[in-house]
């Protein structure tokens, strides 16, 4: 499945016009428009270790610095470390004669077959070993990167307490305007109207900075070993870069400094479109679960477009190209091609009447609390498509429909042969089978590129049954409404080969 | 499936020298000069092949289904010229691994899929990583770890330990459902 759909081969321009693979793209029900991950806003919806799948609420995760208080990771090759019991017989202090069993715990990594006691850290007495166990060593920065951050803090404060004060005039008035609802706070207000909440007095500040004191240069650095010229370096006790930026605090030099660290956590994160703020996908909480709650993958909804079959590309040469279109949705779809061009004119058509639409829309709109405070949503201005097209396509006239039928998961299973009147001219479609139609087309690779990939590119019109039954639409009709959609379509063909003549 | 080859014309047909207590399923592939030790378990359908000279397999080693040990002729070398392979005690050759080199010491693991070829000589505790390849010239020392796609390598402290209870169970399970090997000594 992955070979199928997560190649660059078919790529969809995202209505931000990035270029993805099918796969990588989301459908907002709302919008009705195809969302790739740069348009829309990724939520954490919760932190877990995907260990021992223990879900950490954010600030506790926050005030842990985003790791597992019980998990480790091979300071080595960085896979998680597993516990492993030993028996160990110990003398036993009353009576030197007798020798007692005792149960002993220490980590292994099973995949470089590192272990705790390679580095000579005792063997723990609990099975839920702690790094406190393991005296950490080399803390002593940790104190001076607090006075700097709660430095960098106060400079931060200093800032905007001046900046403020220059804004104060258009802000004051804002303020004013909601002091005398009840219940409203000044603090209150603040954070409503998507403010910081209020600084302390400047003087206060100053104080505080003032207090700081600043790193001095030393002139007295620690001495290179005598030998480090002459003695040969064994290179399998140096710690590669990796091993190294995974224990910031220590950086070990030698393999011996390596102490298994605190396993990162792992986040869940929800999509949501930006235009309308709606969730595309939001996975459910429980960290052991890889469903969703809302997964609109466009995968489920636009028609996917492969290559079934594909004649030698020699420039300047028609040559015949089958691809098969595959309607996921529950309902029929009708198909149609324009050009790019085309597409880009009723592209842009589309804006135009949407920018109109909910300009009236927010001039009606009486001005509210809930208006100011929700974030103004910026829609970007779509980036052109940055790919060179190697090849024409020829496309089927535009009035040319093509009907997919709906997918139906036990059409598989189903052989009795039913044929589906369709009318479809044979020239264009020559096979179907369930929701999959396979269309022919023809390609005209450029001349003189010989030896490049052949890029074509087109767009399609289908049919989108919208059932969500917005207020507006409730109110006129209730009746699922069906919408035409466009989506433009990338592919490559492979090389072009040289032409024989 | 044939015990031992008839292809081979030249070599003595009985010359497999099985080791008392060893396991040796009739279904693994055994060609050519082989000596398997005491306490060896041989997989069904592994696959040892002495072809440019005898092998001597030691004692307590497993031989995972679809291992292979072959002895092979380096191109372009005399075929008359014998090249003895030699296998140390408690060794692991685990699934679909493949073991091209003429020496092993003790207590080395070969783990799924990796690959030890011709020249490359194995001292004592190693372990190759799964789909771990060594194909150049050298020899690696005690406790080398080969791991990762990159097969990156470190020293180990410790060998890894002998599948003594392994062998123990392989030992009472497989009999009951495969047809073994008789143990032979190389002078009957």
């Amino acid at each position: 499945m992955a070979y199928l759909v997560r190649n660059d081969i078919v790529q969809y321009a995202c209505t931000c016009g990035q270029l993805r693979p099918i796969s990588f793209l989301y459908f907002c029900r709302h919008c009705l428009k195809l969302r790739c991950g740069f348009c829309v806003c990724h939520e954490v919806e919760s932190h877990y270790c995907s260990n021992c799948l223990e879900i950490l609420p954010s600030a506790e995760a926050r005030l842990k610095k985003n790791r597992c208080q019980a998990c480790f990771d091979c300071p080595n090759c960085l896979n998680t470390l597993a516990v492993r019991g030993t028996t160990v017989s110990v003398r036993d202090p009353d009576d030197p004669g007798k020798v007692n069993s005792q149960k002993k715990y220490y980590h292994a990594c099973f995949f470089c077959r590192w272990t705790t006691r390679d580095v000579g850290l005792p063997d723990q007495a609990v099975q839920t070993v702690s790094a406190n166990g393991w005296a950490q060593k080399n803390t002593s920065n940790v104190q001076r990167i607090t006075v700097l951050l709660e430095h960098a803090k106060l400079l931060g404060m200093l800032e905007r307490h001046e900046r403020e004060q220059r804004e104060k005039k258009f802000t004051a008035r804002f303020r004013r305007n909601f002091t005398h609802l009840p219940g409203l706070t000044a603090a209150h207000v603040r954070k409503r109207a998507g403010l910081p909440p209020e600084l302390p007095a400047p003087s206060t500040i100053k104080v505080n900075l003032a207090e700081f004191q600043p790193a001095v240069a030393k002139e007295t650095v620690p001495e290179l070993p005598t030998d480090i010229f002459t003695k040969e370096l064994d290179i399998g006790t140096v710690t590669t870069l990796t091993q190294r930026f995974a224990q910031p605090e220590t950086q070990p030099d030698s393999i011996e400094g390596l102490l298994p660290s605190y396993k990162h956590l792992s986040t869940k994160q929800s999509q949501r479109c930006r235009e309308c703020e709606h969730n595309v996908s939001k996975p459910e909480l429980n960290p052991a679960s890889i469903k969703f709650k809302i997964q609109q993958a466009a995968y489920f909804y636009v028609p996917e477009v492969r290559i079934v079959t594909l004649e030698p590309l020699i420039g300047g040469k028609p040559s015949e190209v089958v691809i098969v279109f595959i309607n996921p949705s529950q309902h029929p779809t009708t198909l149609s091609f324009i050009t790019l061009q085309e597409a880009e004119e009723e592209i842009k058509q589309h804006q135009t009447e949407g920018t109109t639409d909910t300009a009236v829309q927010q001039g009606e709109a009486p001005l509210s609390l809930s208006s100011l405070t929700k974030p103004v949503t910026v829609v970007e201005e779509p980036r052109p498509i940055d790919i060179s097209m190697t090849g024409e396509v020829q496309l089927p006239a535009a009035d040319v429909e093509i009907v997919l039928p709906p997918k139906d998961d036990a059409a598989e299973y189903d052989d009795s042969g039913e044929i589906q009147q369709f009318h479809d001219d044979p020239k264009i479609v020559i096979h179907r089978r369930a929701n999959k139609a396979s269309l022919r087309f023809t390609v005209v690779p450029k001349t003189d590129i010989a030896g490049e990939n052949c890029v074509i590119g087109f767009a399609f019109r289908y049919t989108y049954v919208n059932r969500i039954s917005t207020p507006a639409i409730a109110t006129s009709e209730q009746k699922p409404q069906k919408v035409q959609l466009c989506t433009r379509i990338f592919m490559n063909c492979g090389k072009i080969l040289e032409g024989t003549q | 499936m044939s015990s031992i080859s008839s292809h081979h014309d030249a070599k003595p047909k009985h010359d497999l020298k099985i080791a008392l207590h060893a396991i040796v399923c009739h279904e693994s592939k055994l060609r050519g000069d082989i000596t398997i030790g005491a306490h060896t378990i041989v997989h069904p359908r592994a696959t040892i092949i002495a072809e440019a000279g005898p092998i001597i397999i030691g004692e307590s080693n497993i031989i995972e289904e679809q291992a292979h040990i072959i002895n092979r002729l380096p191109p372009g070398a005399d075929p008359s010229s014998q090249i003895v392979m030699e296998i140390g005690n408690g060794n692991v050759f685990e699934v679909d691994c493949l073991f091209e080199s003429t020496k092993m010491g003790d207590q080395n693991v070969l783990e799924v899929k990796s690959h030890v070829g011709r020249e490359v000589e194995i001292k004592s505790g190693c372990i190759i990583g799964a789909a771990c390849k060594l194909t150049g010239k050298e020899v690696l020392p005690e406790n080398t770890v080969v791991y990762g796609r990159n097969c990156a390598r470190r020293i180990a402290m410790d060998k890894p330990p002998i599948q003594t209870l392994q062998i123990e169970f392989l030992t009472k399970t497989l009999v009951n459902y495969h047809h073994l090997k008789k143990p032979r000594s190389a002078n009957s």
